[in-house]
Order: C-alpha cells, then sequence, then structure tokens
C-alpha cells in the first residue's frame, strides 16, 4: 500500500535512495503505531467484557457471559440505559428540529444581525461542558414549574445536550443547503407552494441524507455526553456515561466494560441502520 | 387583496416602467410591456440584457424597485411568488426529482386545492397535451432532457396561469430537438391560445413563436414589435446588427452626395434630408443582387469578387468596391467566379443608415 | 368596478407592507426552536452564573447574594487554584502540540493512501469521535496499571522483569486526552490536505527536492492555517475536559474544570465554581475568535 504511494510522490531515481527508504519505514511504523493506538482500549474493552473474574486483571484465564448477564439483571444499570437513549432520542428530536431550520433560514433569508446570530448559535458548541453544565444547574436549580421538578428531569438534560448537539446540527445543514438546486425551491413557489409547503415537501426530501446524518450525530453525541449529565440528572434519571464515570471512581469491574460495549453497540448500530437507510434511498432513486 | 382592481379587458399582463438593479447595474432600466390575452411575446436579447431578470421579476423571484407589474388590471407587485398567477418554465426544467412525473405536475394543482377526485383527468390530459401520455408514474431521472421540458411545460400549464413564462427552456437541448419542440409550444399556443412571455437569445426561436418581440439591450427595450417587423424594419442599429445578418458600409455625405471614407464617390439615391457627416450603411446580404439583376435596382455599385463561401443553401460572395467591403447571399449554384468585376444593387427600402 | 386612483394606491400600499411584514417575520418564527435553546439554555444560565461569581459563599449555605472579586482573585492568589489554571493551560498546550504532530503525520499518509485505503483509515478515526469518552478513560485504564495489559505483555515478551504500573502518571493522562482530541485534528487537516494539488509534490520532487525538504518547503506553508485552526480546536477541547486527566493522570493533576466541579459537587460553593467558569468561558471564546478570524482569512483568500 504504501509503495503506491511512494511512487506517486517520488521519481524514480529519489526512490533508490537511502533516505526514501528509511521515509518509507517510517511512514509504515506510523501507521502500525496510530492503528494500534486507536484499536488499544477498543479491543481491551471488547475482550474485559467477556471476562469470567471479578476483578480486571491480565491474562484473562476464564471467558463467560457473565457480565452480560450481571449488567442486564441490575436494574439499577439497565434504568441507566434506559435513560440514556430517551435522553439521545429527545436531544436527537429537539436539536434536528431547531438546527435544519435555522440552517434553512441562513441559507434561503436575509436579516439584520446575521453574522451576530451566526456566532451566537455556534458559540456553545465550543464551549467545555463543565461550564454549560455549571450553567444550566445554577439556573435552573431547584426550579419547579407546577410541582414538575425541572431540575434531575430528563427534559432539562436534553435541552442541555443540545448545546451542542444543535449547533453541531446547524453547521452540518447549513453545508448541506448550500449544495441544494435552487431552481427546485423556486419552482415550488412559482406553482404555489408557500415557504413552510415547500420546506417540508420539496426541500427537506432532497436533503434527507444530510438530516438523518446530522440526527444521527445528535444521537451519539448526547448517549456519549457525562459532564452535563452529571451536573444536571440525579438519581433516577442518570445515564449510563454517568453511572459509569461514578463507579469507575468508586471500583472499576468487567460490568464497566459490558456498559462500554454496550453504549458503543447502541452507536454502531444506528450507524448500521442509516446506512441501510441510505443503500435503499440510493437503489429508490437511481432506479 | 388587490382582486377589487382587476378589469376583465384588462391585458393579462402590464408591465410599467419596471426597474431592477444589481450592484451599480442596472440590470432591467425602465422596462414597459403590455401582453394582451393570448398574446406570445419574446424577450430576446444578448446575455446580459436584462431578459431573464425581467422575467424573474415578473415570476415574484426578484424584488422591484421601482414600477408596477399588474396581471389582469390588478398589481401584483407586492405578493410573494407563491401568490402570483404566473407559472415558469425553467431552462433546467426544475422538476422535482423526488416526485414521479404524476406528482410533480400535480404539485401545482394541490397547491391551489383542486380536489383530489379531478386531478388524474387532468394530469392524463396535460401529459396527453405535452405527448407524455403514459409517462405518470417515472421518475425526473428515467427522462430525456426533451421529455423533462415536456413535463416542466405540461406542469406549468395544467395550473391554467393568467401568464406563463419560459425562461430560455429550450437553450439546453441539442438542435433537432430544439426545432421539435419550439414547434410544439407553438403548435399548443395555436390551440389553447395561453398569454407568455418567452425569453431567450435564438433568434430564430423568437421568430418562429411570437406574436411580438422585444428586442433588449443593457436592460432596455429597443424596439418591441411583429418579428417581420422588427426584421424588416428595426428601430436603431442595435436591433438590425442584432437581427439577422447584415453588412456595415461606413460612408460619408457631403452636400447631399454619398461617398466612401477613402472619397471615391457612390452613386447612392439617399433621402434628401440626410444630415452631411460619417454614417454607417446597413445592408441585409440576401437582399443584395448580383450582376444581370442589379440592373433593376435603384442603387449600384461596380465591385469584385474577392472570394466564395459555400453555405449549403446559398453563395456568400465577399466583395470589395473600392474601400467599402461587403458580402451578398445568393440562392442556388455558383453563379459568378472569383476576381470577376460585378455590378451589386439594391433597392433604397432594403437599407438604412445609422450615425 | 375601478377605484380612483389615489384610493387604490392606498390600498395597494396597505396590502405590500402586510406582505412585507410577514415576509419579515417568516425567517424568526422558523429560528425560533434555535434561538429559544441558545437564549434560555446559554445566554440566561452564563448571565445568571456572572451574578453567580460575585456572590458571597458562607461556610454551610451555598451562596448568598453579595458583591465581591474573591473568587476571582483566589485564581491569582490561592496556590492550589493558580496552579490548577497553570496546569490546564501547560495540559492543554503540551497534549495540543501532540495532538497536532500526530494528526498532521496521520492525515498526510491517509492522504497519500490509494484510495481503497482511504476509507478504512477515515472509519478507524472515526471510531473515536464515536465511542464515549468513559469507555476511552476505561479503556486505558486497563491498559496502564500493575495487572494492566501493558504491564502483562511487557512481562510475557520478557521486557521487563517485574510488573510496571504507569496508571496516574501524566503520561497516561496525554494518551488519553490526545487521544479523544486526534479526530477532530484529522479530519480537519485531512480536508485542508485534500485540497491541494498532489502534482505539486511531483513537481517538487521532480526539480530534485528530498521529500523532507518537499514537505518543508511545499507543505507547510500550505497547511499553516490547518495546523493553527486544528490546534486551537485541541487546545479548546482540551482546556476544558476534566475527567480524562483526573482518571488517568496524578493526583495532583488538577484542572480548572476538575475545580469546578470539586466546588459545585464536592464543596457546594456554587459562586467559585461559576466564577471558575466564567474564566474558562472567556478563555475558550478567545480562541474561537481566533479560529474564526484564520478561517475568516482562509475564505476570503481563496474567494
Amino acid at each position: 500500500m504504501l509503495e503506491d504511494a511512494q511512487r506517486e510522490t517520488i521519481p524514480p531515481v529519489a526512490r533508490r535512495r537511502p533516505d526514501a527508504l528509511l521515509l518509507r519505514a517510517l511512514a509504515l511504523a506510523f501507521m502500525v503505531f496510530i492503528v494500534l493506538y486507536i484499536a488499544i482500549p477498543i479491543m481491551i474493552t471488547l475482550t474485559m467484557s467477556f471476562n469470567d473474574a471479578s476483578m480486571i486483571r491480565f491474562p484473562i484465564l476464564h471467558w463467560s457471559l457473565k457480565w452480560y448477564r450481571d449488567f442486564l439483571g441490575s436494574p439499577q444499570w439497565v434504568d441507566a440505559l434506559g435513560n440514556s437513549l430517551i435522553i439521545a432520542i429527545g436531544t436527537m428530536t429537539i436539536s434536528t428540529v431547531a438546527g435544519v431550520l435555522a440552517a434553512w433560514v441562513f441559507e434561503r433569508y436575509k436579516f439584520p444581525g446575521r453574522s451576530a446570530l451566526y456566532l451566537a448559535i455556534m458559540m456553545p458548541l465550543f464551549m467545555p461542558g463543565v461550564v454549560l453544565g455549571l450553567g444550566v444547574a445554577i439556573a435552573f436549580g431547584g426550579l419547579n414549574i407546577g410541582g414538575f421538578a425541572v431540575y434531575g428531569s430528563r427534559g432539562l438534560v436534553m435541552l442541555a445536550h443540545s448545546l451542542w448537539a444543535m449547533p453541531l446540527v446547524f453547521m452540518l445543514m447549513e453545508a448541506t443547503f448550500r449544495i441544494i438546486d435552487h431552481r427546485i425551491v423556486e419552482a415550488s413557489y412559482d406553482l404555489g407552494g408557500r415557504p413552510l409547503r415547500t420546506f417540508f415537501e420539496i426541500v427537506l426530501p432532497s436533503v434527507s441524507t444530510g438530516i438523518i446524518s446530522s440526527a444521527l450525530f445528535a444521537f451519539v453525541i448526547s448517549l456519549n455526553e457525562f459532564v452535563m449529565a452529571l451536573f444536571l440528572t440525579d438519581r433516577d434519571t442518570q445515564t449510563l456515561p454517568v453511572l459509569m464515570w461514578l463507579s469507575l471512581r468508586s471500583a472499576g469491574t468487567p460490568r464497566l466494560a459490558v456498559a462500554a460495549v454496550i453504549l458503543a453497540s447502541a452507536v454502531f448500530a444506528s450507524l448500521v441502520l442509516i446506512l441501510l437507510w441510505y443503500i435503499r434511498q440510493l437503489r429508490k432513486t437511481s432506479r | 387583496m388587490a382582486e377589487a382592481h382587476t378589469a376583465p379587458d384588462a391585458p393579462a399582463l402590464e408591465l410599467d416602467r419596471i426597474r431592477r438593479s444589481f450592484g451599480n447595474v442596472l440590470a432591467v432600466d425602465d422596462v414597459s410591456i403590455d401582453v394582451a390575452k393570448g398574446e406570445f411575446v419574446t424577450l430576446l436579447g444578448p446575455s446580459g440584457s436584462g431578459k431573464t431578470s425581467t422575467l424573474r421579476l415578473i415570476g415574484g423571484f426578484e424584488e422591484l424597485e421601482s414600477g408596477a407589474i399588474k396581471i389582469n388590471g390588478a398589481r401584483i407587485d407586492h405578493l410573494p411568488a407563491y401568490q402570483r398567477d404566473t407559472a415558469t418554465i425553467f431552462q433546467s426544467g426544475a422538476l422535482f426529482p423526488h416526485k414521479t412525473v404524476a406528482e410533480n405536475i400535480a404539485y401545482g394543482l394541490r397547491m391551489r386545492g383542486i380536489p383530489k377526485a379531478e386531478m388524474p383527468a387532468r394530469i392524463k390530459r396535460s401529459l396527453e397535451m405535452v405527448r407524455l401520455g403514459g409517462y405518470e408514474e417515472r421518475y425526473p431521472s428515467q427522462l430525456s432532457g426533451g421529455q423533462k421540458q415536456r413535463v416542466a411545460l405540461a406542469r406549468s400549464m395544467v395550473v391554467q396561469p393568467t401568464i406563463l413564462l419560459f425562461d430560455e427552456p429550450l437553450s439546453a437541448l441539442d438542435l433537432s430537438l430544439r426545432l421539435q419542440l419550439r414547434s410544439e409550444i407553438r403548435r399548443l399556443h395555436d390551440e389553447i391560445g395561453f398569454s407568455a412571455i418567452y425569453v431567450t437569445h435564438d433568434q430564430g426561436e423568437a421568430m418562429a413563436m411570437s406574436s411580438r418581440v422585444a428586442v433588449m439591450n443593457k436592460g432596455r427595450i429597443e424596439q418591441i414589435d411583429r418579428p417581420d417587423r422588427i426584421f424588416h424594419a428595426p428601430a436603431n442599429e442595435f436591433v438590425h446588427t442584432f437581427i439577422g445578418e447584415s453588412c456595415c458600409l461606413p460612408i460619408r455625405l457631403a452636400d447631399g452626395k454619398a461617398a466612401d471614407l477613402a472619397g471615391a464617390p457612390l452613386a447612392l439615391r439617399l433621402r434628401e434630408d440626410q444630415a452631411d457627416g460619417d454614417w454607417r450603411l446597413y445592408l441585409r446580404p440576401a437582399r443584395l443582387k448580383l450582376g444581370a439583376q442589379a440592373v433593376q435596382t435603384e442603387n449600384r455599385l461596380a465591385a469584385r469578387i474577392h472570394f466564395i463561401e459555400f453555405l449549403g443553401d446559398f453563395h456568400r460572395y465577399h466583395l470589395k468596391a473600392g474601400a467599402l467591403e461587403f458580402f451578398a447571399d445568393q440562392p442556388g449554384d455558383l453563379g459568378h467566379s472569383i476576381g470577376t468585376e460585378i455590378d451589386v444593387g439594391w433597392q433604397s427600402a432594403d437599407m438604412r443608415l445609422y450615425r | 368596478m375601478m377605484q380612483q386612483p389615489a384610493e387604490a394606491d392606498a390600498l395597494f400600499d396597505a396590502a405590500r407592507r402586510r406582505v412585507k411584514r410577514r415576509e419579515r417575520l417568516t425567517p424568526w418564527l422558523m429560528m425560533a426552536p434555535a434561538l429559544a435553546i441558545i437564549i434560555v439554555f446559554f445566554g440566561l444560565p452564563t448571565l445568571y452564573m456572572a451574578r453567580m461569581s460575585f456572590n458571597l459563599h458562607p461556610d454551610q449555605r451555598l451562596y448568598v447574594p453579595g458583591f465581591t472579586l474573591e473568587h476571582y482573585l483566589s485564581l491569582l492568589t490561592d496556590p492550589l487554584f493558580t496552579g490548577a489554571l497553570w496546569t490546564t493551560i501547560k495540559l492543554a498546550f503540551v497534549s495540543s502540540i501532540f495532538t497536532v504532530l500526530i494528526g498532521y503525520a496521520f492525515a498526510l499518509l491517509v492522504w497519500l493512501q490509494p484510495a481503497k485505503w482511504r476509507f478504512a483509515f477515515i472509519a478507524l478515526a472515526l471510531c473515536p469521535l464515536l465511542i464515549s469518552e468513559i469507555s476511552i478513560i476505561f479503556g486505558w485504564w486497563m491498559f496502564f496499571p500493575k495487572n494492566g495489559l501493558l504491564s502483562y505483555a511487557l512481562l510475557s515478551t520478557g521486557v521487563i522483569e517485574d510488573k510496571i504500573s504507569l496508571m496516574y502518571t501524566e503520561f497516561a493522562a496525554f494518551v488519553g486526552l490526545i487521544y479523544v482530541t486526534l479526530p477532530f485534528c484529522f479530519f480537519i487537516l485531512l480536508s485542508i490536505f485534500d485540497g491541494i494539488d498532489k502534482r505539486m509534490l511531483e513537481a517538487s520532487a521532480d526539480l530534485g527536492a528530498a521529500p523532507f525538504r518537499t514537505a518543508w518547503e511545499v507543505l507547510l506553508p500550505l497547511t499553516r492555517t490547518g495546523i493553527l485552526v486544528a490546534f486551537a480546536q485541541s487546545f479548546i477541547w482540551s482546556m476544558g475536559t476534566y475527567a480524562t486527566p483526573s482518571a488517568l493522570g496524578p493526583d495532583t493533576l488538577w484542572t480548572v474544570g476538575y475545580m469546578i466541579q470539586e466546588q459545585m459537587l464536592g464543596k457546594h460553593n456554587w459562586p467559585k465554581a461559576a466564577a471558575f467558569s466564567m474564566v474558562l468561558a472567556v478563555g475558550v471564546a478567545i480562541v474561537m475568535m481566533f479560529i474564526r478570524s484564520l478561517m475568516w482569512k482562509r475564505t476570503s483568500f481563496h474567494a
């Protein structure tokens, strides 16, 4: 694989030079290093989740699904997984709707204060989770609306997670909208389609791939986030990453590895679903 | 809203001194046109002449700076595109790629609240009109360029707008398809009698289809008239040079006598009130007579055939008469050879002077 | 029936104003959800936090309203907090340098690969992005300690004779931190490389330049902006994070983020947590403005 790359960049004379050989060896070594670097924590976790022992210790002597059974049998962990999924789906919905609409406005309309608003929408994406989490916690701590405790509720976590997810959707969709064919938008207006009707019936279907991808990112961000959630959840609404963080602080067991595997599976399962949808979509239009 | 002003005998479309600029460029400059009901008016001009901008102002895709646009006598220039009773056929067709042909055509009907039950019949009829019966379930990606434009035409006509707007709909197609669709649009106009504004840079299209042609240049209308009048009685030098082919002979008038710029006298029969000075004399090459045919004409020059081009239907004789160079188009077989001294003649009515 | 011209004009103007008003309103209606989220959950909390940072913090109470600068001053005077501030900057700086170095080499090599390998490497680089930081921490948490994989691997291959632990060292913290920031940096730089015409390298090599020289004189100037953006991006990230360094690093590795969490959840000192948070937010905003000005220059250069 590297030979090809080298041949592209180095003429025949140079290829025989010793420093070119050295370079090739270095490149190969670096690639091995990077693959190992990225793979190590993933592989360790995957391996450890099938460990039979109750201690994290190498070598692994016996294999079993014991810790998966343990995870699924523990209401605390299953509830945390449920909370995570509910919050991630909520965040995905909120931030996709808000982000897509806002991106369309930035693509289609002229209005005063445009660049300031752009900055305002993007700003939270760059803010550390600890800052956002603390802000929301302080502002909404102890807030009760008609007997419903806002603080500690899943809804508040969804909205806090949307501070990261929504600007991300906005950013991706802004880039997506820039490449759509504006003639079909004009054609829709021309035939009497009002702006909202046009948006939903003409614009959205032609950017469905972009929307689904940004929704996936929103889902993943929320599913994995634990710093904001740490500030904003209580025992009943704790998410899986929060529970993992708290139990890592006390003692690490293979149960944590199982939790990590399950969390990652949720992400990759949604990724696979989207790939399948995308392939189906491709088949439909190129029929 | 503005419907109170509607007058039954008003033109389908009135443009009243409409104006629009982009940056420093005045794209549409005080353009006024009335399109009577059933009339087919073409905006013809080079690129950048403001013809497409004018169409987009009518369609509601650009905002007017000043002036007024009326449809059936009622002002509509404040209305957004989706509330105007116009329908545009775009250059690219602009079909909705994720909708079938039938869904594309149904779209405008649905937006106008046409009952669902009526739709299939209307869609079928409009597809048959553009000779695409049976294509209902196809997707745009399965159609050829010409078929796409037919669907676009059906989609716009099915909503029966007061005025149809054509934005160079044939310019992306190849020549034979262009000719075929052009006569079909003409046929549909004759059958249905819709009112239309048609934008093009192709004079052939303009001449073949239009009730009237408006020649545009630099945002202004240079002349608006019947195609034959545009061709035979151009209002000014721009129209003369833009429409059809013409030869330009620079001449000088002094005391009512014409001469070329080198000073050699020319035997021209001019109107007597022409002022002295430098003029540009325009002739249509197809109207020039050569040799024996030139005997009967009012104006004659002795010229020499410089070279000859064979252009299929006619021969083009490039001529030199003193300092003047021009060419004459003659149908039929080659009648003269290179180097021949020959008389060139034309009627005074076929000659135009500009300065 | 036709109306008088003046009356018709007045009616028309009224109709025009109605349409205009509706057109001006539409974008704001469509932006309303996004703006509501930003204002209610970011704007207001930030203002509230700014106010909170000046409140007093007596013992046994979260806060009492008042006005004091002591929480901000403590960042400069209290050695514990000054140390945390310093540690945060140092940590972010060092880890960002390594992130950019590794990310640059990674992106460069992927860019030079034939297309068939590209997808595999991009998928690989996506993995750390899709996995929760907590799972990554836990993965390394099983790698570094005495009974971890590293120690076992070295021991069983005979490199070392006794179990070793790299757990709770700054090295472990950097390994974890770089792992998290690497994908951002990689994708930023890869997109920059993709904008470069590969033939430029051939041209340089044709002129007899050695590969290193080509890299130095051709690639580096072309990717300078990308490097700065990638650096700033990972700097922002590592400045705000606290989980990875506090879980993998030594007990003394206290970052501002860790302090905020500690003050808020441990010490229940809301004003101090708010003050630290404000400092962190302002620091991030400054770096973000820096990125924006770089991006702006870049796009204006290309336009």
